[in-house]
């Protein structure tokens, strides 16, 4: 069984991954939206901007967010001039670190599915005197949302598993940043604790699975949603 | 009701550059495909912004560019409907006709339920429209749209994607809905019966330009482009060099290799290639020249083939190095015994020459 410290990794891994997809997702559902529905050349620059946390090492990505939300950095400053605390090395974070590198896998989930509706649906809603925005709530976010739902849970499993931009900007501060990945990190370090990062790992492994298992039925049934017209 | 339009859209590789306004109430728009017919029907609704174009729906402008309004498509109280009848699949039919703003309030009302007495909703109401038939999945859309209470409603060949049948009992159902709702049209189709059947006031539509407007029975009677003479059905569409011009006798040779047709005076330069199409009804045959013939064209000719067709009988002729198609009775047929290489006169009057451009 997990010891009661392990638990707490775990819990405070499941609240951080959470939050990550909390905050994503109105942004996540614009952006995919826009990248999908959106037709301009600036539309290829956008995307790679959205895409790069996924392919720049992690640790890179640490840093440069460690930059903006320092004590000394734009938004890390601005943030203490005004409530007095501070965000790097706190939960908020690890929060932070997970929703970057998890957010490209959740506009992408979103931008596919958003795609595999038939725009034609929405020149109807717009004929029959819905605007845009409505058209949107209206037909295109509900046709999508298994897609939606797809994205957000692989972006959850990516926030559980996130290690390197955590290291850098959150740190390994235990019961407050020691996510499971940090915890496993620190584990190895320290002599006579395999049977701690085990438990860890199958903890791991569990909800990573299950998580991709969740993504592929949601797929699955987008396709069906989008297919039956 | 009235429309009022002028558009000036250039595509990849396609232009469209028509002018037109019309009484209606029902407005066909006919032409062969990519003549041009859905892009107008989409600037109309809103769904496509020209950047030259000025359109008004019953004096109301939805759109004057560059400079002027642009109203958007949910403003401008026109719905839709597709070949494709385009259902939200995520919805009842009951949550699809009332998906439009108000729709909700209508379909309780007394206008609501004649509508939806007239398009025999009532039994699919609560039926998942992903059961629905095609013919009644279009009932539904015709009805959705009707609930959203348009000033006018843009139809866009809502029969094509449907069988012969079906495609007649939705026709029937949108004479009804001219009858019985009164609601205008503006109705895109390349089925000339349909035009026939429905439109009050048609526009011809052929690679992007209008070549001509009228009652559907006086456009289709002298199509004036050949993609629409071939909608129609004209049986005989010649390519014909211009041989000269006769100004006083109103009419122009054109060569038949051998012989020579006189058709309605037109510009086009002796030595060019012109289009011509003559119904096969407007040919008649004669065993001898007729003499003192208003007709200007007594072509001697030899019948190629006879083919009995039920109640027509449909001669092949040849004048010249052209051959020609007639359509005449059986009795005719029986009377001037006809077989082939029986010699004979096709008699032509030059205002059934069909000038194509």
């Amino acid at each position: 069984m997990l010891t009661e410290a392990e638990i707490e990794i775990v819990l405070l891994s499941l609240q951080v991954a959470a939050w990550a997809v909390t905050i994503s997702l109105v942004p996540g559902v614009l952006l995919g939206w826009l990248l999908a529905r959106w037709e301009s050349p600036l539309r290829a620059v956008l995307q790679g901007a959205v895409m790069l946390p996924l392919v720049l090492p992690p640790v890179v990505t640490g840093y440069l967010l460690l930059w903006l939300f320092g004590v000394s950095g734009p938004l890390g400053g601005a943030w203490e001039s005004i409530t007095g605390g501070r965000i790097a090395y706190t939960t908020g974070a690890c929060v932070i670190a997970a929703a970057v590198v998890g957010f490209p896998l959740m506009v992408e989930g979103i931008r596919l599915s958003v795609i595999g509706v038939d725009p034609r649906l929405e020149m109807v809603s717009r004929s029959l005197g819905r605007k845009k925005l409505s058209t949107f709530l209206r037909v295109t976010l509900p046709l999508s949302l298994p897609g939606v739902l797809a994205g957000a849970v692989l972006s959850f499993a990516r926030a559980l598993g996130e290690f390197g931009a955590t290291i850098v900007l959150a740190g390994n501060v235990e019961g407050e940043t020691r996510t499971i990945p940090v915890a496993v990190y620190t584990l190895l370090n320290q002599p006579g604790a395999e049977a701690g990062v085990w438990r860890l790992v199958a903890i791991s492994v569990a909800i990573s699975m299950g998580a991709l298992l969740a993504a592929s039925w949601l797929a699955r049934r987008q396709r069906r949603r989008a297919g039956e017209h | 009701m009235s429309i009022e339009a002028r558009i000036h859209l250039a595509l990849r590789g396609f232009t469209l550059d028509v002018k037109f306004e019309s009484a209606g109430p029902v407005v066909g728009v006919f032409g062969p495909s990519g003549s041009g017919k859905t892009t107008l029907l989409h600037c109309v609704a809103g769904l496509i912004k020209p950047k030259d174009a000025a359109i008004a729906v019953n004096t109301r402008t939805v759109c004057r560019l560059p400079g002027g309004t642009w109203t958007p498509p949910e403003r401008r109280k026109l719905a839709i409907v597709t070949q494709d009848p385009l259902l939200f699949p995520h919805l009842s039919t009951r949550g699809n006709l009332t998906y439009a703003p108000g729709a909700g309030d209508a379909l309780e009302s007394d206008s609501g339920w004649k509508i939806i007495d007239v398009l025999r909703l009532k039994p699919l109401l609560e039926r998942n429209p992903a059961n629905l038939s095609g013919g009644e999945k279009q009932r539904v859309a015709l009805g959705r749209a009707l609930l959203s209470k348009p000033e006018m409603l843009l139809l866009d060949e809502p029969t094509s994607s449907l069988d012969a049948e079906l495609a007649r009992e939705v026709l029937a159902l949108l004479l009804e809905v001219k009858r019985e709702l009164k609601v205008p049209m503006l109705f895109v189709t390349h089925k000339a019966g349909e035009l026939m059947a429905l439109a009050d006031d048609c526009v011809v539509l052929d690679a992007g330009k209008l070549v001509a407007q009228g009652p559907p029975v006086n456009v289709l009677a002298k199509p004036r482009a050949i993609g629409v003479a071939n909608l129609v059905g004209v049986d005989n569409l010649l390519r014909l060099k211009v041989l000269r011009h006769d100004e006083a006798g109103g009419v122009t040779i054109l060569d038949l290799g051998g012989s020579e047709l006189a058709a309605p005076l037109t510009d086009a330069e002796p030595g060019k290639t012109i289009s011509v199409g003559i119904y096969a009804d407007e040919v008649m045959l004669c065993l001898e020249k007729p003499a003192g013939l208003s007709a200007r064209n007594a072509l001697p000719c030899r019948v190629v083939q006879v083919d009995e067709l039920g109640h027509e009988v449909l001669v092949k002729v040849r004048t010249g190095s052209t051959e020609l198609l007639s359509r005449i009775t059986p009795a005719a047929a029986a009377e001037l015994e006809l077989h082939e290489d029986k010699p004979a006169v096709a008699v032509i009057k030059t205002s059934a020459c069909h000038l194509l451009g």
